[in-house]
């Protein structure tokens, strides 16, 4: 029996390597992160009309996700209720209904099983079709957009699980009339890491960025990095922050509306965007977030495997495929507000950066994947891997919920993802799950009086 | 790409440029990118699509803003991809990965425009890299090259990929 209180240890800021390959640890995480928490399933966008499905994964479970005619959504396992089959195998489009390779039951869009080939001549008329069903996600519910699917019913409402981090989200979703959407085809590349290692190395490590990517960034320097030097030579921490303590939820960012746009080699249109957007923004969202967040570089992490960086413009999932191996899924995203050319510029710029051949994305698979494999050896697994930088460091910050610590170079974020890993692999069941919006929006409300 | 005809370039034209195909593939090999810069025009459209797995009755509406593409690239952006590889600061490529090319199954036809020549071919390319992992990761090209002082330059690239997911951790590498 493993003991998952050991495998992290939050006050010496450390995990066991073996959290990242061990089989048991990981059959642990299906049922007890992946079959608990509410986990990303689609972007309305990407199923606007009655009939439109996507393929995706739920853990290792393959799940379709419908539009229905109502034009509510459905999520079923893509698995025949007959023999099992895998029932759809295109990753998305348009269907009146599916039907079986294997003997041909056919499913409508809502899941009900409406025909049975030889239903007469070999099923004697006998079978009760309403039992054959498609089996459903148990809940499906939608955050301004983003539709997340949960596999348990005593789950918290998906606006509770959020919590807090709703108003960090709302920089991307709610900042200008009309939301966000995904644009262009799923990049989807395997790497052979385990699924938590690219979590945090984006909820927490902004250390990597100007040693990991040293290349990409001495390659595109004529663009403005936001403080950060080639080859971890410098940074300039007082323009970020690193958020956490949201219910396993996190946000990296930096603090000034415009530097997500750093990277783009030609920027002048969105900086123009962003300007003549500001007051709507500030309308919608206040003169905190209106003013320093949209625009900002932001990191959002959703506990367990969703991320998304407004700025880079990029939205991520990680689909776990065994202890060391993972899909990991990446869009485009755009606010629906934006004119067609700068969405455009924000397709080709997220390929160009973090896309499969991205600049930048390609000097992480490697050392995610190498962190995984030596973790395997006997000897190796038995160590620890280390989250100390800047510890107790944190602390509340007028208007802001969430614990916080200064820069975006920190390992505060990490600290608390792991934190969160453990109290579900400990916890029985969501009661044992404990819930924690730190600083939460009232307090911070009063803090932004007394400051 | 232009419309496709089936007329063939004299042999000594087709022979040349079939060279060109295989010396290109060994200038990527041997990372001699700025080589394989000259080999391209200065017009040079590199691309290679995203694709998804769709049914063939599929009629659903096209995507916003279009599909996307992996590599979407001018000379300039090509430039800037082997200015990052030549940066000596790309880890994942130190040590240096063995990568073999290897083009075959080439078509060549004469373009609409004199001089110019349509090339279809299908690469793999196969990725040596740390212990005993082997990617090997296949596409189809289809090529328009234009005769430019006495030598071949590739004008525009297309590059279908056979690959749904990819499966490479990095596609630090032409095709
Ligand atoms: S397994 Fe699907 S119809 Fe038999
Ligand atoms: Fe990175």
């Amino acid at each position: 029996m493993t003991d998952y209180a050991g495998l992290v240890s939050a006050a010496g800021a450390m995990q066991r390597r073996q959290m990242y390959a061990d089989p048991a640890v990981y059959e642990q995480e299906l049922e007890r992160i992946f079959g608990r928490c509410w986990l990303f399933l689609v972007h309305e966008s990407q199923i606007p009309q009655p009939g439109d499905f996507f393929r995706t994964f739920m853990g290792e479970d393959d799940v379709l996700v419908v539009r229905q005619k109502d034009r509510s959504i459905k999520a079923f396992l893509n698995t025949c209720t007959h023999r099992g089959n895998r029932l759809c195998r295109a990753d998305r489009g348009n269907a009146k209904a599916f039907a079986c390779n294997y003997h041909g039951w056919a499913f409508g869009t809502d899941g009900a099983l409406v025909n049975v080939p030889l239903e007469k001549d070999a099923y004697f008329s006998e079978i009760d079709k309403s039992r054959f069903g498609l089996v459903e996600v148990d809940q499906v519910a939608s955050y301004k957009g983003l539709v997340f699917g949960c596999f348990d019913r005593n789950a918290p409402s998906l606006a509770d699980y959020l919590g807090d981090m709703k108003w960090y989200l709302d920089v991307w979703l709610d900042a200008q009339p009309g939301g966000s959407a995904l644009i262009g085809e799923t990049q989807k590349v395997e790497l052979m890491t385990n699924w938590k290692l690219p979590v945090e190395n984006v909820c927490g490590d902004g250390y990597h960025l100007g040693w990991a990517h040293a290349g990409a960034m001495k390659a595109v320097q004529s663009m403005d990095f936001s403080g950060f030097t080639v080859g971890n030579a410098s940074v300039e921490l007082e323009g970020g922050l690193s958020i956490a303590g949201l219910n396993g939820h996190s946000v990296l960012a930096t603090v000034d509306g415009v530097s997500g746009y750093s990277f783009y080699p030609d920027n002048a249109g969105i900086l123009r965007y962003l300007e003549q957007n500001r007051p709507t923004a500030i309308e919608r969202l206040g003169r905190l977030r209106g003013e320093k967040l949209w625009g900002s570089q932001l990191n959002l992490t959703v506990f367990p495997n969703l991320q998304f960086l407004p700025g880079l413009n990029w939205l991520r999932v990680y689909h776990p495929k065994g202890p060391g191996r993972i899909e990991q899924w990446t869009w485009a995203m755009v606010e629906n507000a934006m004119p067609a050319d700068i969405k455009q510029r924000i397709l080709d710029n997220q390929l160009l950066t973090f896309g499969p051949a991205g600049l930048f994305d390609n000097d992480d698979g490697d050392n995610l994947a190498a962190c995984t494999e030596q973790s395997r050896g006997w000897r190796t697994r038995q160590l620890d891997v280390h989250t100390n930088m800047a510890q107790g460091r944190s602390g509340a910050r007028p208007g802001l919920p969430g614990d916080i610590a200064v820069g975006v170079v920190s390992e505060h974020n990490q600290r608390y993802f792991y934190r969160r890993w453990q109290e579900h692999m400990a916890a029985a069941d969501w009661r044992a799950v404990p819930q924690y919006n730190l600083n939460s929006l009232q307090d911070a409300k009063d803090l932004a009086h007394v400051g | 790409m232009s419309a496709e005809t089936h007329a063939l370039l004299s042999i000594d034209q087709h022979l040349a440029l079939t060279q060109t195909l295989y010396r290109e593939a060994r200038l990527l090999d041997e990372e001699r990118f700025a080589d394989w810069l000259d080999l391209l025009a200065d017009d040079v459209h590199y691309r290679m699509p995203l694709t998804a797995r769709r049914f063939r009755a599929d009629r659903s509406a096209a995507l916003a803003g279009g599909a996307g593409y992996v590599f979407d690239d001018d000379k300039g952006r090509l430039g800037l991809r082997v200015q990052r590889l030549e940066s000596g600061l790309v880890w994942a490529e130190d040590p240096r990965n063995r990568v073999r090319r290897i083009v075959s199954n080439v078509e060549i036809y004469r373009a609409q425009t004199d001089g110019e020549a349509t090339v279809h071919s299908v690469i793999e390319v196969h990725r040596s890299r740390m212990d005993a992992q082997q990617r090997r990761l296949t596409a189809a090209r289809t090529d328009l090259w234009r005769l430019e002082g006495g030598g071949w330059r590739l004008v525009r690239r297309l590059i279908g990929f056979d690959h749904p997911v990819v499966i490479d951790s990095n596609l630090n590498v032409f095709f």
